[in-house]
């Protein structure tokens, strides 16, 4: 009898035990605390195009319409998905009723159109207007010409047209992107030049600033009127930390739960924590930029020699610790357009130096390099393989001011660099860089009449899959007939997640929380809160 | 006196002056456009230009620089091109992280090197002397960041004594202020040690122990105090360089300090907010060298006579 009436006991207490201790974990705070590079911008994207910054300011401020975590096109602050005329011009477009911002001033048309009035006013300084100047208007207004939108027609508070000048089929997804972030005229306007500085950000998102110093740490806390359903983290911390070693030990230590991962440290973090190292791929390629304006780079023999030089699979492997896949042609493969029948880019150094001396260059070749920190290390590596070949790379590493502004005056000979699609469209990768007009701005003088009317029809073909096939024939010219570029890889950038970070995904380059959630129990575990 | 004051602020200002004028061309002379940098990377030739020229750095370099100095004058440090915010404000709150790493150490600075300074001394030629002198060596060799790495390891990730990096409350601000004032430390202990026994050798420190006096008082009234002349003009040295913000270890303690604005700012070529931030840094030197020389020319009046009649 009193065995079964201990075992009883027992059993009660384990049970009260359980559900108490259910109850805790229930009322325990749900919070995030995410490690990132500081960017030293307000959280304005109108302003900063800094992937950093879209990844705090995007849960605050939203577009109209954004990406999923499968990078397909979803309303957010629509009803469906705009309806575009049949000569692709006008685009027609509902808004939700009864979406908020967390000022409690309802979402209404008049703010979209200011929104993007703001965004062409010269004195914003906006670094975005390139993927909106197709709006109708909107040059008048970036020359200070004009201040209101002539291709914006309100219909009623929830209803507008925006008209293009000319038809351009990634105008929806330009639409999707961050820099199309809608903010609200009252509160905007009154925060003048502080907008996106201190809490001074207010959107329909489903999150809002709670404390921003703008220097170390923005903490965000639900919105509890989130138009679009349940929010489920109570507060995300993004710290900032300007040195990557002091962001792991923080990681290391607890501090974060979240944190990129540099490709050199990727092999001693997975034998130390296997669980919590997660890949993705952006839609990007690293690549070797050549500027065609040099006497040597100038002959197609040269470029390809270059291409022949390298072994991508090898640099892969010993530069990157296998966080790559080597490149087959410059489109990324998750692009649409992406020919996957190319198989990797031969590496033969025989034929490399044979394609020189027939070309005539029978003396070594000189060219100059100027990269960015970051990516000295691969350029280094190129560096030895066409030494092999008979090319000296002589390598200059600059600081971002000075590359930046060395690259827009023409100046840059050979530099590499990894170019991010916003999103998987061929015209996202291609055209603000090797474009004609671009390519001159960019240390590329890449001039193909061919290249530019493909993406010229690209740009106008609103069918998916013809323009598929534009961006392959575009990417074929470019990449393996003209080769302009030398594409080394596609890259795989690395993550670390503690074990109680759930729904952590990374489709693009943008990190977002969308549908993260953590374990409370063992959150507070780490954090003590 | 007063005469020397005179002269001594006429150069401080005339050393503010060059120091602005050398930022000022240093700045507009080292590649890296501002505006390309603002705008990103989506950014058209036209959209560069634009913006250059709406912000005034089409204007001539003379031009720009005398209204950046007016509104010096004016107490108008500009406004930071990226942050939108006056540089002066921007400023103050960096100082104010600065001020608490720089005291923290100087206090951890002053009591080890002085403790183990006086230590030494007493001990002259033993064990303790000898151990002081070798981790002075240590001290001052030992790279602050290195010393700052070893801290976050041993005192905040195995240990967990304090936060690895960050700057919110008094808690945070002890691994960077031994990280920083361990060097500071080492070479104040070697002064004081040196000038102690330089003081210890005089014939009245002999005559104080031949009347009778205890060693304890003998050591710190009438050896310490009269070596400390030498050390006060490390000790003010010593400050200011530790107010004018540390940018090392600022960055590896993730603390927003001056030095960790100024390196940002340079790298983005944010040219208000480094004149601003350089100026400041060279007001901070001025002002602590300024007031060592007149308390050291109060300390000791040779040096005054010597510079008056110069």
């Amino acid at each position: 009898m009193n065995k079964k009436l201990a075992l009883a006991l027992s059993l009660v207490l384990t049970i009260a035990l359980l559900l108490s201790s259910a109850a805790v974990a229930e009322d325990l705070p749900k919070v995030l605390y995410f490690g990132q590079a500081y960017a030293g911008t307000a959280l304005d994207m109108q302003i900063s195009t800094n992937s950093g910054t879209a990844s705090i300011a995007d849960l605050v401020t939203e577009s109209l319409i954004r990406f999923d975590d499968n990078n397909e096109l979803q309303p957010i602050l629509l009803t469906k998905l705009p309806d575009v005329s049949e000569d692709g011009l006008v685009y027609s477009f509902e808004l939700k009723e009864g979406v908020y911002f967390t000022d409690g001033t309802e979402l209404h048309s008049s703010d979209v159109k200011f929104t993007l009035e703001r965004l062409f006013n010269p004195d914003t300084h906006a670094g975005s207007t390139s993927f909106f100047t197709m709006i109708e208007g909107s040059t008048a207004i970036l020359k200070g010409e004009a201040t209101e939108l002539s291709g914006f027609e309100t219909v009623d508070d929830y209803h507008f047209n925006i008209t293009l000048e000319f038809p351009f089929a990634p105008f929806v997804k330009n639409m999707a992107t961050s820099y199309a972030d809608i903010f609200p005229e009252k509160a905007t306007t009154e925060a003048g030049k502080q907008w996106g500085l201190s809490t001074n950000l207010i959107g329909t998102g489903p999150y809002k600033v709670k404390e921003n110093d703008d220097s170390t740490e923005v903490v965000l806390i639900k919105n509890e009127n989130y138009h679009g359903g349940e929010v489920l983290l109570d507060e995300i911390h993004f710290i900032y930390y300007d040195n990557a070693d002091t962001k792991l030990l923080a990681y290391e230590n607890g501090d974060i739960d979240v944190s990129d991962l540099p490709a050199s440290q990727l092999l001693q973090y997975q034998s130390l924590y296997p669980d919590e190292v997660h890949p993705y791929n952006p839609p990007g390629t690293y690549f070797v930029h050549l500027n065609l304006k040099n006497e040597y780079l100038a002959d197609i023999n040269v470029r390809k020699a270059i291409s022949l030089a390298i072994n991508r699979e090898e640099l892969i492997d010993t530069i990157l610790n296998g966080s790559g896949i080597p490149a087959t042609s410059f489109l990324n493969y998750k692009i649409p357009g992406h020919d996957d029948s190319l198989g990797v880019y031969e590496y033969d150094p025989d034929q490399a130096r044979q394609l020189l001396a027939d070309a005539g260059y029978t003396e070594p070749i000189t060219l100059n390099a100027e990269v960015r920190e970051g990516d000295a290390l691969t350029i280094t590596a190129v560096q030895g393989y066409l030494q092999e070949v008979g090319i000296n790379l002589n390598i200059s590493i600059v600081d971002s001011a000075t590359w930046t502004s060395d690259r827009s005056a023409g100046n840059i000979e050979v530099t590499s660099l990894s170019w991010n699609a916003l999103f998987p469209d061929g015209d996202s990768q291609f055209y603000t860089y090797f474009y004609s007009t671009a390519a001159a701005g960019r240390s590329v003088f890449y001039a193909s009449e061919e290249f530019d009317q493909l993406l010229d029809n690209g740009r106008l073909n609103t069918n998916e899959d013809e323009r598929a096939e534009l961006y392959r024939q575009a990417d074929y010219l470019f990449s393996r007939e003209d080769y302009v570029a030398i594409p080394l890889y596609y890259p795989q950038n690395n993550y670390l997640a503690k074990p109680h970070v759930i729904g952590f995904e990374l489709p693009n380059l943008i990190f977002h929380f969308w549908n993260t959630d953590v374990d409370a129990a063992a959150s507070a575990a780490v954090h003590g809160n | 006196m007063w005469r020397y004051i005179g002269k001594r602020t006429l150069l401080a200002l005339g050393i503010m002056l060059c120091i602005s004028l050398i930022t000022f061309i240093i700045l507009n002379v080292i590649p890296g456009d501002v505006a390309a940098m603002m705008l990103g990377d989506f950014a058209t030739a036209d959209n560069i230009a634009q913006l250059r020229e709406n912000m005034g750095l089409n204007r001539p370099l003379p031009v720009q620089y005398f209204s950046w100095l007016g509104g010096i004058v004016r107490g108008d440090f500009g406004t930071s091109y990226f942050q939108n915010r006056p540089v002066l404000e921007l400023i103050h709150i960096s100082f104010s992280y600065t001020v608490v790493i720089a005291v923290s150490a100087y206090v951890v600075a002053v009591v080890l090197g002085l403790s183990f300074g006086i230590l030494a001394a007493t001990h002259r030629g033993g064990v303790v002397d000898r151990l002081v002198m070798h981790l002075s060596v240590f001290g001052i060799s030992a790279p602050s960041f290195w010393v700052a790495i070893l801290l976050q390891l041993y005192f905040g990730l195995q240990l967990k004594w304090f936060p690895i990096s960050g700057a919110k409350a008094a808690g945070w601000f002890v691994l960077p202020a031994f990280a920083l004032g361990t060097r500071y430390a080492a070479s104040i202990s070697r002064i004081t040690r040196t000038s102690m026994l330089e003081v210890m050798g005089q014939d009245y420190i002999r005559t104080c122990y031949a009347k009778g006096l205890n060693r304890l008082r003998v050591t710190i009234v009438h050896v310490f105090r009269n070596a400390l002349i030498p050390v006060i003009t490390i000790l003010g040295n010593d400050f200011g360089a530790l107010l004018t913000g540390s940018m090392i270890t600022e960055k590896i303690f993730n603390i927003p300090g001056v030095g960790k604005m100024l390196i940002d700012a340079i790298n983005r070529r944010d040219i208000p907010l480094v004149q601003g931030g350089v100026i400041y840094v060279a007001i901070i030197c001025v002002v602590v060298y300024f007031t060592v020389d007149i308390l050291y020319a109060v300390i000791n009046p040779n040096i005054r006579l010597t510079k008056d009649v110069n």
